[in-house]
């Protein structure tokens, strides 16, 4: 008992591990709840840019000997602002105007990047975070903007999910838009750029997109996915930090991948849209009942397509059907 | 200008005891895309307790004409008044009600919630829906025959189905101008005939229905007037004056309908235009 208590309580006693986990369950909670409405909109990709094109802005600022969180938000609101021109003109689509800006971007963050010394290695803690080496500092700004972030999307909830759900109707309610979309880019980059310390410009699309979609496989109402995904981006955090600093593996990565663990779970496991729930449920329901349902290999050959729908399902118990 | 807008007001006073009433104008509107035009120098007038269909064929600027009237899409030419004010953003009295293919229906909301959306636009931004708020939202649904999937998601209803939400979100609003895109599309009889008589209560209490259709059997059934509408106003008028072989073959073009107009009404609501 006192080894699992020990397991669980060692790495808290270190001040850069009280850091990052503080760090990773702010960025959870914050991205959770961007995501939602991320991939509500189907701007996963649009996130992935933002999180590409501001790198040379974050570049920038290091090489200045700036703060980081300066120069990416003045790359971020350019890019937004660049997108949003190049989208609006005819020949070519927003999809377009978002892949040549984000290569572009990356690709600019990169050149800056070579031309420094110790290239390698500033180039893996841009693309990947450095958890381990947040500062107080650095904390109180992730906080500071990450409540920021989350204050104004509460306050704008019910007009950002008006549009994310019916743009016209949300236009004839006379929003403006254009102020929303830029608004709703605005709080995107933010989520990014506070998240780039602790996952790294590569991994962030992970916060936003993975918790949001294991969060839409267990709910049906978009108060309880926000909560939901922020709830998973949080614990996946925290889950994925022990693994990595007793596995000695990327924290990044590791948090990520747990990340996508648990979409891997509700995904098959989900009640009632779960790929195997779903499959064990109807044959559970559905069995012949000349059959015996725990009988696997039996059921196995059972119909694919739905049979005759029982009258009543509650009569069944614990999956023994009756004759209908 | 004002002037005009005070004889405006007046006109619609007279015309009697209703107290949702309004009167919406369209003065030579022209709407370009870029160098395509999509309407052209349309006047038309829509008076209280009456339901109007514009009937064309796709691409005519039906869609467009209703924005315009929704004031949610600025006229290159040509203005929109309400009781003789123009129009320039979204008013409170007019109800646009979208066509259904623009929603996302995989979105994680429910029935009450697609409903209550009618009401999100009358309130403040911290000021919650209330207990009320819900139960206005929950007759809405019953009048559409709703009420028993307030918890379903969206997604699982059928064409008809989601329509009729449409509708009780419409009702909450209570305008005093309903504008419909396509209510008719896709929808199945039963969502038919709970439209027609959705319209005709509407109409009682003095609201004004604009509605736009590609089938001439449903426009001529439950439309006081018509307005044929090809890019331009190509004919107005009661159903029986307007639905003439000249006009509807001026207004389809090449889609002309050769089948008798009777002879359509008389398929009902099924009918296809073609």
């Amino acid at each position: 008992m006192t080894s699992v208590l020990n397991w669980i309580l060692d790495p808290l006693s270190r001040t850069f591990m009280q850091h990052a986990f503080v760090a990773i369950v702010l960025v959870g909670v914050i991205c959770g709840v961007t995501g939602t409405f991320v991939t509500l909109r189907g701007l996963a990709f649009m996130g992935d840019a933002l999180a590409h094109a501001i790198f040379p802005g974050v570049v920038i600022a290091f090489v200045l000997g700036r703060n980081f969180l300066i120069g990416a938000l003045i790359a971020a609101v350019l890019v937004s602002l660049a997108i949003g021109a190049i989208g609006q003109s005819e020949r070519l689509s927003n999809d377009t105007a978002i892949g040549v800006l984000f290569a572009g971007g990356f690709a600019l963050g990169v050149a800056l990047i070579s031309a420094q010394r110790s290239y390698a290695k500033d180039l893996s803690s841009f693309l990947f975070g450095t958890i381990l080496g947040v500062s107080r500092g650095d904390l109180l700004l992730t906080g500071a903007v990450g409540l920021g972030v989350l204050a104004v999307m509460a306050l704008f909830r019910r007009e950002l999910g008006l549009i994310a759900f019916d743009r016209t109707f949300a236009q004839a309610q006379g929003l403006n838009l254009w102020a929303y979309d830029q608004l709703f880019l605005l709080l995107l980059s933010l989520s990014i750029v506070i998240s780039l310390q602790t996952v790294g410009n590569i991994l962030v699309l992970a916060m936003l997109v993975t918790p949001a979609a294991t969060a839409r496989l267990l709910t049906d109402r978009l108060p309880r996915m926000a909560f939901l995904a922020a709830f998973m981006g949080a614990g996946s955090g925290v889950i994925g930090l022990y693994i990595s600093y007793y596995g000695g593996i990327s924290s990044g990565a590791s948090v990520v991948l747990v990340a996508t663990a648990l979409f891997a779970i509700a995904y098959l496991f989900a009640p009632g849209t779960g790929v195997v729930t779903v499959r064990l449920a109807r044959r559970l329901h559905y069995a012949h009942p000349e059959r015996d349902a725990f009988d696997l290999d039996d059921s196995l050959q059972a119909p694919l397509s739905e049979p005759p729908y029982p009258e009543d399902r509650t009569t069944h118990s614990r999956g023994l059907p009756t004759a209908p | 200008m004002k002037q005009a807008g005070k004889d405006a007001v007046s006109a619609s006073n007279t015309t009697g005891e209703f107290t949702s009433a309004a009167r919406l104008e369209a003065t030579g509107v022209s709407v370009h895309f870029g160098s395509r035009s999509a309407l052209e120098g349309i006047t038309a007038a829509f008076g209280p307790a009456e339901t109007v269909s514009l009937l064309g064929p796709n691409g005519a600027g039906k869609s467009t004409l209703l924005k315009v009237l929704a004031g949610m899409l600025p006229p290159s030419h040509g203005e929109v008044l309400l009781d003789g004010a123009p129009v320039r953003k979204p008013a409170p009295g007019v109800v646009y009600v979208p066509q259904r293919t623009g929603v996302d229906w995989t979105f994680p909301v429910n029935v009450l919630d697609v409903a209550l959306m009618g009401r999100a636009g009358s309130r403040s931004r911290l000021e919650p829906l209330s207990k009320q708020d819900r139960a206005d939202a929950m007759e809405a649904l019953e009048r559409v025959g709703m009420h028993r999937f307030a918890e379903v998601q969206i997604g699982q209803l059928s064409g008809g189905q989601q329509q009729r939400v449409f509708l009780a979100r419409a009702l909450l609003q209570s305008g005093k101008v309903y504008l419909l895109d396509e209510p008719f599309a896709g929808v199945d009889v039963p969502t038919q005939d709970l439209l027609i008589d959705l319209f005709s209560g509407l109409r009682r209490e003095g609201r004004t229905i604009i509605y736009a259709t590609h089938d001439l059997a449903q426009a001529a059934k439950c439309s006081d007037r018509i307005l044929l509408i090809n890019r331009r106003v190509m004919a107005e008028g009661h159903p029986q004056e307007v639905m003439t072989a000249t006009n509807l073959r001026a207004t389809f073009g090449g889609q002309a309908i050769l089948v008798p107009v009777e002879a359509e009404i008389a398929r009902g609501a099924g009918g296809s235009t073609t």
